[in-house]
């Protein structure tokens, strides 16, 4: 598999600068943060092999192969025409649906998304271990979402090491802000933490230690 | 106003989702979780659409015995499916 490092001030300049070199784009590329800071971020970015994910992935993992078999039916029984692939070495697995104009199948906030991931874990459920789960994305728009808020995470953080003062994000999906939370873990400078209810639940930024008085 | 139902259904459904996800924010209780589906039966506008009063019930019976967070999630879906078909219906 076709692979570069990227690096740049920020994850999209990184990203930007792997993908210029593999002449590739976002959707058809898997992207790896190796490491996140304030001067650089460094990511490493493989081009996906479509083929390669769907039959090669069989054998070695048949949950995968199972699931992806199960939603590829479900897609079909829906008149939605689409190439369901597992995702290499992916844990936990994940699922990703390509195909033409798939925005319905994103829904609003990414709502139907999230309902087709609930059905598959339904439907594959018994196949699962306990806590195991299946993740399904539609055109990398999960992975997008999660580099985005990653990238806001970074800003947001920025920010506060300037002005001491914590900042709220919009509201945002579970796996976002655990995306962000992630994000910021290893910052000893500002730490992040959630306040409000579902759905307009909202990650705070602010700085690790009390602005001084 | 079917806007108040999906609005409750959509908390509902986004507390379920958050158990799932595990966003590692929060601790959602399986009675915070049936609070947030009563409330949803607690509207009258539930019964002008069918099955969304059927679809809010049988999640709660997943929630009180116990079922797979995305089990209550897709059948908390079937009843936000069925308010907004029912609504474009009219």
């Amino acid at each position: 598999m076709k692979s570069a490092e990227g690096r740049g001030r920020t994850l999209d300049e990184a990203v930007d600068a792997a993908l210029i070199e593999l002449k590739e784009s976002r959707r058809n590329v898997d992207i790896k943060v190796i490491s996140e800071g304030l001067q650089e971020t460094v990511v490493e970015v493989t081009v996906i092999d479509h083929a390669a994910g769907s039959t090669e992935a069989a054998p070695a993992n048949g949950k995968a192969e199972i699931a992806r078999g199960l939603v590829e039916g479900l897609l079909k029984h829906m008149g939605v025409r689409a190439q369901v692939t597992v995702r290499p070495a992916t844990e936990p697995i994940t699922l990703d649906i390509s195909g033409r104009d798939l925005g319905a199948l994103i829904g609003w906030r990414g709502e139907t998304l999230r309902a087709l991931q609930s059905v598959t874990n339904v439907m594959v459920g018994r196949h699962l271990d306990e806590g195991e789960r299946i993740i399904v994305d539609v055109e990398r728009y999960r992975q997008r979402r999660e580099h985005t808020v990653r990238e806001i995470a970074m800003r947001a953080a920025r920010q506060v090491k300037m002005t001491g003062d914590a900042i709220t994000l919009d509201a945002m999906q579970p796996f976002e802000r655990r995306a962000i939370h992630l994000a910021l873990e290893g910052d000893p400078d500002v730490t992040s933490g959630s306040i409000g209810e579902e759905p307009e639940r909202r990650v705070v930024v602010g700085p690790r230690k009390p602005a001084a008085e | 106003m079917p806007g108040r139902a999906a609005e409750r259904i959509r908390k509902a459904i986004a507390l379920v989702n958050s158990v799932a996800d595990d966003a590692g924010d929060e601790d959602i209780t399986p009675t915070e979780i049936a609070e947030a589906i009563r409330d949803c039966l607690e509207l009258s506008e539930v019964d002008l659409v069918p099955n969304v009063r059927k679809y809010l019930g049988e999640a709660l019976d997943a929630v009180s015995d116990g079922m797979p967070a995305d089990f209550v999630a897709m059948t908390l879906y079937a009843a936000l499916g069925a308010l907004r078909e029912g609504g474009s219906l009219n």
